[in-house]
């Protein structure tokens, strides 16, 4: 008799201590931006995993994407996704802007040296829950129709990089939705919004009366951008004049560093090593001017494409990942260095 | 109690190479890339391995003498005969371990061989110099299918079934100096359950390769192998000596992709330990050496 009546106090405790923390309001710089969209009324359904199918979760989607395979529950690990990639061998997962309202490369560029991360071709998968479209402008030159389902909708962006970008294999139904609940976990948070104190209290008294606001949202949205553009753009037509802009070689040694040797040193995802040495430089200083893909200019504006038989490629800078001066910058390094 | 030391050698270096990479619980040191281009130097196994989960699909090739009494005009400079050629295949089941079939037509008296190989980096040289050097084990054992001779005299007599085996082993040091120039050195052991007559079973060696590297894609590659053992330092009746070091020099070259095309000339007319460290009896100063070439393409699976 004695233990139904603890039990039953203990409930009540319980129950009571639950209630007394509901009644605590959460503060919103500590929550996520879906989180805090998603109680003002936005629908976020659609971005949420499914973590219901056997296996999905979100340590298993970090692995795929930093690894390319995860464990199955019984402790396997999967085929490798890709044999020539990983998702961080184009994207980044932690914020590469610095300032999120616009997608400056320079800014970019400092941002990523300042933070010891590397200047890619992708865009970081950090908010990519937060973006509306992908493989925004001339993707389409590059993958054609393949784009149009990608294009307003997370999953199947994820698909083709799967198996176009990556050149894997497709993802089972488990994988993806675990690729999404990691892709969930590192969406944007709102203390990374640049948000006055006064905008921040008004998103706060919002919530805190528990109210939908269509313009709270539009605030909110305003102040990140919901798509990656890409402009591709032609070597210039004379390779050994070049594009005629002065190269700044301090910054093109951040480029080298930061871009070329991610994917280069040591042959990391690449066929072709480049190191910090003379001949990598000389290698690369006596191709600059070829029409071939051996130049500079050919691999960052066209990349190398994929070969019936040789999956492993190197995508194109669009001029949002490289522009025109950083190119500049960069043969200027090489010259430099040659 | 040949097996039991030699899987003893070959447990110790597995316990060595798993509790080294167990031992240091930072973050791993950088390595040093490339301290050779290939597997192989130009006879001598080197020190670099088939990356993990790689498949090196390779074919190696050594033409007829290019000077000589087998050489000249007669089989265009060596170009029409085929001294040995060899397709195998290595997989690098780990960082520090690669493993390798390959068929060799066979040089020496035994030929038709099949060999297996294996390879195993018991230390990697670091950039910061705290491992100044790379230090590896290759064992390999042949197995000769050619059909029994009917002449007793005859090594393919095959009196036992064991007599169509060689085994061998080497320890290869390598350091890779600079950019542009890397050594190595190695010492090994041949075995022949059956050899020719007044020569012995076992058989020491040792070796010397170098690589300068001349462009980023252009290497120059040298290689001496040189064993010991009574036929091969002492004269035989006519003054000469039977047996001779192989000395070979090459060129090398990236073509992108992941292929290292090589070009070489030895006066070994083997390809496999089991043939050219036992069985080199061309001379250099007879125009007894030939052009070979290895082609290697590399599978990520």
């Amino acid at each position: 008799m004695i233990k139904y009546v603890v039990a039953i106090i203990v409930s009540i405790v319980l129950a009571s201590s639950a209630t007394d923390a509901d009644t605590i309001k959460e503060d919103v710089t500590t929550m996520s931006v879906l989180a805090t969209l998603e109680a003002l009324g936005k629908d976020v359904d659609h971005l949420k995993p499914n973590l219901l199918i056997v296996n999905a979760s979100a340590e298993a989607g970090e692995r795929l994407i930093k690894e390319g395979f995860a464990t199955k529950g019984n402790g396997k690990a999967t085929r490798q996704q890709s044999k020539h990639f990983v998702c961080t061998s184009c994207h980044n997962v932690v914020q590469e802007d610095p300032d999120l309202e616009s997608m400056d490369p320079q800014a970019r560029l400092e941002y990523s040296e300042l933070r010891g991360i590397p200047y890619l071709q992708g865009t970081t998968l950090y908010g990519a829950v937060n973006r509306e479209s992908f493989y925004n402008g001339d993707y389409y030159k590059k993958y054609g129709e393949l784009v149009n389902p990608a294009r307003n909708d997370l999953r199947e962006a994820v698909k083709l990089c799967a198996v176009e970008c990556a050149q894997g294999r497709k993802l089972a139904d488990w994988e993806l939705e675990s690729v999404m609940a990691y892709l969930w976990d590192i969406g944007l948070q709102m203390d990374d919004l640049n948000l006055a104190g006064e905008e921040l209290e008004w998103i706060q008294m919002t919530l805190d009366e528990g109210k939908q606001d269509q313009d709270v949202i539009d605030l909110i949205e305003s102040r990140y951008i919901k798509a990656s553009p890409a402009t591709f753009s032609l070597p210039p037509a004379d390779r050994a004049a070049g594009s005629g802009l002065v190269g700044d070689t301090d910054n093109g040694k951040l480029l080298y560093d930061n871009s070329c040797l991610h994917c280069h040193q040591n042959a990391r995802y690449s066929y072709l090593h480049l190191d910090d040495t003379k001949l990598s430089f000389k290698h690369l200083k006596r191709h600059m001017s070829k029409y071939t893909r051996h130049s500079l200019y050919q691999v960052v504006r066209w990349g190398v494409p994929v070969k019936s038989g040789k999956e492993s490629y190197m995508p194109q800078y669009p001029q949002e990942k490289m522009t025109d001066q950083q190119l500049a910058d960069l043969r200027s390094y090489i010259e430099s260095r040659a | 109690m040949r097996y039991t030391i030699l899987l003893s050698i070959f447990l110790a270096c597995v316990i060595t190479t798993v509790s080294y990479a167990q031992s240091t619980g930072e973050a791993p040191a950088q390595k040093v890339f490339q301290t050779f281009k290939d597997t192989r130097v130009i006879n001598t196994p080197s020190v670099e391995m088939v990356p993990h989960g790689s498949l090196d699909f390779r074919i190696g090739h050594r033409f007829g003498d290019a000077g000589g009494d087998g050489g000249g005009w007669t089989t265009f400079y060596g170009l029409e005969e085929a001294e040995d050629v060899m397709i195998g295949f290595d997989y690098g089941l780990g960082h520090n371990w690669t493993v390798g079939i390959m068929r060799t037509k066979g040089s020496g008296p035994l030929r038709q061989n099949i060999s297996a190989t294996t390879k195993m980096r018991i230390i990697e040289q670091e950039v910061n110099g705290n491992q100044p050097f790379s230090l590896v084990l290759y064992g390999m054992g042949s197995f000769s299918t050619m059909p029994k001779s009917t002449r007793e005299d005859d090594l393919n007599f095959f009196a036992q079934p064991e007599h169509r085996l060689t085994y061998h082993m080497q320890l290869l040091l390598a350091r890779k100096f600079s950019p542009r120039f890397s050594m190595q050195l190695g010492g090994g052991w041949t075995y022949r359950n059956i050899v020719p007559f007044n020569d012995l079973n076992d058989l020491v060696h040792a070796s010397a390769s170098a690589r300068i590297q001349v462009t980023k894609a252009i290497g120059l590659i040298l290689d001496a192998t040189v064993p010991f053992g009574n036929l091969r330092n002492t004269a035989n009746a006519d003054g000469e000596r039977d047996f001779l070091p192989a000395l070979g020099i090459g060129v090398e070259w990236e073509t992108g992709g992941g292929h290292v095309f090589q070009m070489n000339f030895t006066n070994a007319t083997g390809i496999a330990e089991t043939d050219y460290i036992p069985y080199t009896e061309s001379d250099w100063r007879d125009g007894e050496f030939r052009l070979g070439f290895t082609i290697s393409r590399l599978f990520k699976i």
